[in-house]
């Protein structure tokens, strides 16, 4: 690939092929700074699923932050991304004030459902790999391959026990707006409107109901707060606040990290919906 | 005698197979611990209830009234050491009545280890039975499952080694009402500061041929520390959306009301509704 | 062979063979719990961070003595709970990588790059983690209180108040009411005006923590003995500083922080 770029591309890539030649490696390397300790016994994925899995053994005595609703859809003025920020270990809440929309750089985010941990250092990592990339081809990386980084380091890992369901979105060389939605599974998709998390169908609910390609930049911001309130209504590992991100052409802007709660009650109160909760003492 | 229901034991089963934790008994992980002295015999108790690792009640009566002279310590389920306690101070009285002679502690402990043998140690009470009877002063322990043991001095409970440890070091032969009632309430005092699950304050019954003695927190060594700040609210700190006013001769339209005069006794005795009881 | 899968860069484990006549592992537990509970607040120029010091196994104490908080120099502090042999190591190997940090860069590490440190730390042991929730204090390059906390395996955050370990269920509460004023509105504005929260001073702070040590310790077994309380605040002006003769052995100034550490009885039952 970076052969043919470089045969067929413009003569501003020249001198940097040159530093390419050393490094053979250069679009599938991974960190080798990075080596990770494992439990001295024949099967340590065996082990952590004992240890950690709270589906199947709720007294696992080590409980991983999850639960979530996270959404991206596409539009006309780029992409929106909208999530909650509850963290849960169990049924007890372990945080109301979670980032779970992960700033890459100014031209990507990365969403963060599946276990906090692993969404945060990996999307870090990719952060890493694709300011390389910047660096070695001088310009900035697609989305479509930065995904496809995420997607096959995942995947080398599949069944050593990573948990991640992340959207993958920004824009790339040239502006052109990527939305990918990748997973620890291995799964890598590209779509125009994902929703990810415990709380996605409620979320699914709303945003496909109002979407459309042409909604303005208001009606989607709209849209992504409503969908979002939406599931912290009636998804309990979902809540706390709602954090807004709108992709343009020239980078990310960050919208707002607002508490629910007040803008639960501006909805019923002033727009007349959740007509479900009840206010007053007579029934 | 038992009367136990046991109509939802299949549908809990499948539901605890399928994830769903049992629901948590609140036990007395205790200690509870008895010595005979000469002239009678002294049981004691901590007071600490727990329902895993919090504590259920801080100062609960573990120590329960089987017949005027004879009383029992329970450490266990609380539901348990209660009922199993209660059944047979019941049957007790009714033997006692039918025979015409007071009753025996042997005759209680016998009562005590058959009910608890019968279910196989599914009851999860275990006991310290104390009393004085025309036979003289008598010490046992009961497990759940039905075993018992007479000793002179006895421990059992999560706090069962800590308080044996002051017992095997200073207990002596032929010791007197005050010695006992001090190294019974020692034993106690190591079983609240030394294991978790036992804690509060220590409860002593002292029984002689003539009259049984509760001597209920004997020892209160671990009284409550004052609050560094006081944390009362504003009033309207708490939104209100909306607000409804009931007049005081409405009243009757939601609740019961029972009319109280100066001396406390009600005079409206009709539909009344116990609150607080 | 430890895993049926090539893995790209992780270390295998000294491989353990099992053949068919050797016993076989059917369990391996390497974890405990020992109890305890630490609390961390954030002010606008310190931090408090506190913890009992009591460690207990089942129903047994192992020791009323046991310090859940540690210097980890440059004006940080780590507070670890869960199992204390993985929260002593842990916080051996933090107080190392900033001593070396230190020596290699010739300067104090920050907070927030002490953070980021720590987390690598707890992710690098993703696939067999240390059992025990960290929290880490200290001040910000302007001085100001920050608390990171982070959950077993490194996912990390910056909050203003925060307690783990066995009682912190019945801590959290408290704080979510005192500290960061939730569901609370200014008196008269019905609703409309909500409580802000921050802007507390220590002396408040410290009693608030003490007050959720002493309920914490009427509720919860595994809590008690004692209080390890550990102050960051900035340092007093020079002049200030060579006037006082008598200066705790543990205060000293680092990274723009200085620590002080008060122990206090909590009761032991």
């Amino acid at each position: 690939m970076d052969a043919l770029v470089s045969k067929y591309g413009g003569s501003d890539l020249d001198e940097l092929h040159q530093i390419e030649d050393d490094d053979d490696e250069v679009s599938s390397s991974l960190p080798q700074s990075v080596s990770f300790i494992l439990p001295p016994i024949d099967q340590p994925a065996k082990f952590l699923r004992a240890m950690t899995d709270d589906h199947s053994n709720p007294n696992a005595p080590i409980k991983l932050k999850h639960g979530t609703t996270t959404l991206a859809f596409k539009f006309q003025g780029g992409v929106m991304v909208c999530t909650d920020s509850r963290a849960t270990q169990g049924s007890w809440i372990s945080s109301q004030t979670v980032k779970k929309v992960i700033e890459i750089n100014p031209y990507l985010l990365g969403t963060m459902a599946g276990g906090a941990a692993d969404c945060q250092y990996w999307l870090t990592y990719l952060g890493m790999e694709c300011r390389l990339h910047q660096l070695r081809h001088k310009r900035l990386i697609s989305v479509a391959a930065a995904s496809k980084i995420l997607a096959n380091l995942v995947y080398s890992y599949k069944g050593m026990g990573l948990s991640m369901g992340t959207m993958l979105t920004g824009v790339g060389a040239g502006g052109i707006f990527g939305l990918y939605y990748v997973d620890s599974d291995g799964n890598r998709v590209e779509g125009n409107l994902f929703c990810v998390g415990s709380g996605q169908t409620f979320a699914y609910g709303v945003l496909d109901r109002g979407y459309r390609f042409d909604l303005t930049d208001d009606e989607a911001v709209d849209l992504a707060r409503r969908s979002i309130l939406a599931a912290t209504h009636r998804d309990a590992y979902s809540g706390g606040h709602i954090n807004l991100y709108h992709i343009k052409k020239d980078g990310w802007v960050k919208l707002g990290f607002d508490d629910t709660n007040p803008i639960f009650w501006k909805q019923k109160l002033e727009k007349g919906e959740f007509q479900n909760v009840s206010t007053t003492l007579d029934s | 005698m038992g009367g136990f229901d046991f109509s939802n034991h299949t549908r809990n089963a499948a539901l605890m197979a399928a994830g769903m934790p049992a629901p948590k008994a609140t036990s007395t992980g205790t200690t509870i611990v008895g010595c005979l002295f000469d002239g009678g015999v002294v049981i004691a108790a901590d007071t600490r209830a727990t329902s895993g690792p919090i504590v259920a009640d801080k100062n609960c009566e573990k120590l329960h009234y089987i017949s005027p002279q004879i009383w029992c310590a329970g450490a266990g389920t609380a539901a348990d050491t209660e009922f199993t306690t209660a059944i047979t101070s019941s049957n007790l009285e009714l033997h006692s009545l039918s025979t015409g002679r007071k009753p025996r502690v042997v005759t209680c402990m016998t009562m005590l280890k058959q009910h608890l043998f019968k279910y196989q140690g599914h009851i999860g009470a275990y006991l310290v039975v104390a009393g004085c009877d025309p036979t003289g002063s008598h010490l046992y322990t009961v497990h759940a499952h039905g075993s018992t043991d007479r000793l002179p001095y006895v421990t059992m409970g999560s706090g069962s080694l800590a308080a044996m440890s002051v017992f095997e070091t200073q207990w002596k032969k032929g010791i007197d009402r005050d010695g006992a009632v001090k190294l019974c309430s020692d034993a106690i005092l190591a079983g609240i500061f030394n294991d978790l699950g036992s804690g509060s304050n220590c409860d002593v019954c002292v029984i002689t041929p003539d009259k049984a003695t509760l001597m209920r927190n004997y020892i209160t060594p671990n009284v409550r520390v004052p609050k560094e700040l006081n944390y009362k609210f504003a009033k309207g700190t708490t939104a209100v959306l909306q607000e409804k006013i009931i007049k005081k001769d409405e009243l009757r339209r939601y609740i019961t009301v029972t009319e109280v005069d100066a001396k406390g006794e009600t005079t409206l005795t009709t539909d009344v509704m116990q609150v607080d009881a | 062979m430890a895993s049926q899968y090539m893995l790209p860069h992780v270390q295998q484990p000294p491989s353990f063979h099992s053949t068919a006549s050797q016993p076989r592992q059917h369990q391996w537990s390497p974890y405990t719990e020992n109890g305890g509970v630490i609390l961390g607040i954030a002010g606008k120029d310190y931090v408090i961070i506190a913890g009992d010091t009591r460690s207990s196994e089942g129903y047994s104490i192992n020791t009323r003595t046991a310090r859940k908080i540690f210097d980890v120099g440059s004006g940080i502090v780590l507070g670890v709970v869960g199992m204390s042999a993985d929260g002593e190591e842990l916080a051996r190997k933090v107080a190392r990588r900033i001593d070396d940090y230190k020596r290699n860069h010739d300067k104090h590490i920050t907070v927030n790059a002490a953070a980021v440190m720590l987390s690598r730390i707890l992710y690098a042991k993703r696939f067999f983690p240390y059992y025990c929730q960290p929290l880490l204090g200290g001040l910000d390059e302007d001085g100001v209180g920050a608390i990171y906390t982070y959950d077993y395996v490194g996912s990390f955050e910056r909050e203003a108040s925060r307690a783990f370990g066995a009682a912190a269920s019945l801590i959290t509460p408290f704080l979510d009411n005192q500290i960061n004023l939730k569901n609370q509105f200014v008196p008269g504005t019905n609703g409309d005006e909500p409580r802000k929260p921050g802007d507390l001073p220590m002396d408040r702070v410290e009693k608030i923590v003490k007050d959720a040590f002493t309920s914490a310790v009427e509720r919860h077994i595994e809590v008690g003995d004692g209080l390890q309380l550990v102050r960051v605040t900035r340092p007093p002006p020079r002049e200030a500083m060579e006037d006082e003769e008598e200066v705790d052995e543990r205060e000293k100034t680092a990274g723009g922080g200085v620590l002080t550490e008060v122990m206090s009885e909590l009761k032991k039952d």
